[in-house]
């Protein structure tokens, strides 16, 4: 096991290869985190997350746009491929899989596959079905892996219509099942009205919100490790 | 005064008396198409149904213009890519791109096909202007659109590229959205032939929420002056999301007005572009329009003018399932109120 000097060392490289999105730095990072003894979850959280919630920050601030938290998210791909085969499955005392797509009639998968990324780095099974898919193909996925949680993407008020249908269907047949809605022409105003749990406007809340799950996730990871 | 010299006089910086209501972006509704007995998945294809759909919202509402085609895929499909119609979908959804162009970024060197204009559905969107202004065009300015040059290429290539492109090899999209620019500018004079008063070019994806003012101004708005420069009629330029940081740029680009969104404090653009300038806009087309009650309906209206808009018109396509008692609202709205200011 690294001492403490280098083990910041080795999440500081993986912190700040997301942020100035350089993927061969995310990757040097990882297999250093490996080679040394580093608990991948750790490198995982502490690095590669750590710098996106600062991405999140930037991108705020208007200091990032769009093609750059893209960048980052392939720097973050690079080091998490490394590390995900050594990660613990983590005990959170839910299974931990998601159902997520864009619905019918909208081909912009962005802010989808941000939300996707952070679900990624939490561990959780992504079933992820892409784009401009069928109403019906997330009732049916979310009935065939028992999901606890559904996410659907739309970016253009034309194809977001079509959310209240998939909400109502997933509900009436598995009333537990958390549904989050997300895209440039949705509310929280119509997440209420539509009876869906959580929602996102844009890629950077969209991202937030990921973040802020993903962190809550880490704080119960946290308390556990604490009463042991 | 009728419509169309009331919208063609506003285009003309003339005296008018009052502001209008009316729109460059598709207006179809729900109410209009089941009247004629057609199915939303048709219309995109056949230019009589198309320009039948179009008049109805002035010809129920009194909605002031008459604008052609209904989806976005027009250009792209022009150019090579394969749209899907949805044929079967038993609702309203619209086209989009099925089959990209360009699939990598060793394919981004495309070039103009010589024979654009005869290409896809561009013949057919011509039909479909004259159709309307034979029919409407006496009573209202007709108008058509065209995408602008990123927004179009963000559909015949993987947008995620695009943009990331945009940042690590700006030349390289610099070349294509001249390409792009080439395209429209063939696409929207033959709408102008057509007969299109006016031609709204929609430069979506380019929007301050996703990229920095500073990529807008050295690599999205040359190809859109381009574009912009090049049409002989009246022009407006419309870009969603947050604009306020880029309205100056925006006038730059040479059109005639600028189109803003739900997100723009217009109140503010104002003061930046001074009171000469067109500023066309910005109420929320679902929110208000189709999920609003009349009195949001007439409340946000008045907010419109109040905050110095020079015609009431959506932040976006108008949604077909809105109800037809806020179209009436609307439209009662803008006669009580739109002459006061």
């Amino acid at each position: 096991m690294a001492d403490e000097t280098r083990k910041k060392e080795i999440l500081d490289k993986l912190r700040n290869g997301v942020i100035q999105y350089d993927e061969d730095a995310c990757r040097e990072g990882a297999q250093e985190a490996i080679a040394e003894g580093l608990d991948a979850n750790e490198a995982i959280f502490d690095g590669l997350v750590s710098g996106m919630e600062e991405v999140g920050r930037l991108f705020e601030a208007q200091e990032y746009f769009v093609p750059e938290i893209l960048m980052c998210a392939d720097a973050l791909y690079a080091g998490l491929e490394i590390l995900k085969p050594h990660c613990k499955q983590m005990d959170l005392g839910v299974k931990g899989s998601v159902v997520i797509g864009t619905v019918e009639g909208d081909v912009h998968d962005i802010g989808k596959n941000l939300v996707k990324m952070m679900f990624d780095v939490a561990g959780f099974t992504v079933y992820d079905l892409g784009r401009d898919v069928p109403l019906d193909k997330f009732v049916e996925e979310q009935l065939k892996t028992d999901s606890e949680l559904v996410c659907l993407s739309a970016m253009m008020t034309t194809s977001m219509v079509g959310m209240p249908k998939v909400i109502e269907k997933i509900k009436e047949k598995n009333p537990n099942c958390m549904i989050m809605i997300g895209g440039a022409p949705t509310s929280k105003e119509l997440a209420d009205k539509w009876g869906a749990d959580g929602y996102a406007e844009d890629a950077s809340n969209a991202l937030k919100e990921a973040i802020k799950m993903v962190a809550f996730l880490k704080k119960l990871r946290d308390e556990k490790a604490q009463k042991k | 005064m009728n419509s169309r010299e009331r919208v063609l006089k506003l285009f003309k910086k003339e005296a008018i008396d009052r502001v209008p209501c009316f729109s460059g972006m598709g207006n179809i509704t729900e109410t209009g198409i089941n009247k004629l007995g057609y199915r939303f998945a048709g219309i995109h294809l056949d230019a009589k149904q198309m320009a039948d759909t179009a008049a109805t919202t002035y010809k129920l509402f009194g909605y002031e213009c008459g604008v052609v085609p209904v989806d976005l895929c027009v250009e792209a499909e022009a150019m090579g890519c394969v749209i899907n119609v949805y044929p079967h979908a038993e609702g309203i959804l619209y086209p989009t791109i099925k089959e990209k162009l360009i699939h990598s970024e060793d394919e981004m060197n495309v070039s103009l096909p010589s024979d654009l204009a005869s290409r896809g559905r561009v013949p057919l969107l011509k039909e479909a202007i004259r159709l309307l202004k034979a029919d409407i065009g006496n009573e209202v300015a007709i108008g058509s659109y065209v995408l602008g040059p990123f927004t179009l290429a963000g559909q015949i290539m993987e947008l995620n590229d695009l943009l990331k492109l945009s940042f690590k090899k700006a030349d390289k999209v610099a070349k294509l959205l001249d390409v792009m620019a080439d395209a429209l500018i063939v696409v929207a004079k033959e709408y102008e032939k057509a007969g299109a008063d006016y031609i709204t070019v929609r430069e979506m994806g380019a929007t301050s929420d996703v990229l920095s003012p500073r990529v807008f101004k050295n690599l999205i708005l040359p190809p859109l002056q381009k574009v912009i420069k090049s049409l002989s009629g009246h022009s407006v330029l419309h870009i969603c999301g947050k604009t306020n940081d880029i309205v100056t740029s925006m006038m730059e680009a040479g059109p005639t007005a600028i189109s803003v969104e739900q997100k723009n404090d217009v109140a503010e653009s104002r003061k930046k572009l001074g009171g000469d300038a067109l500023i066309f806009g910005n109420f929320d087309p679902y929110n208000v329009l189709v999920s609003g009650s009349e009195e949001l309906v007439r409340s946000t209206i008045r907010k419109c003018i109040d905050d110095g808009v020079n015609a009431v018109w959506p932040g976006c396509d108008i949604w077909p399932t809105v109800p037809p008692q806020n179209m009436i609202a609307m439209m009662d709205e803008i006669n009580r109120y739109g002459g006061k200011k």
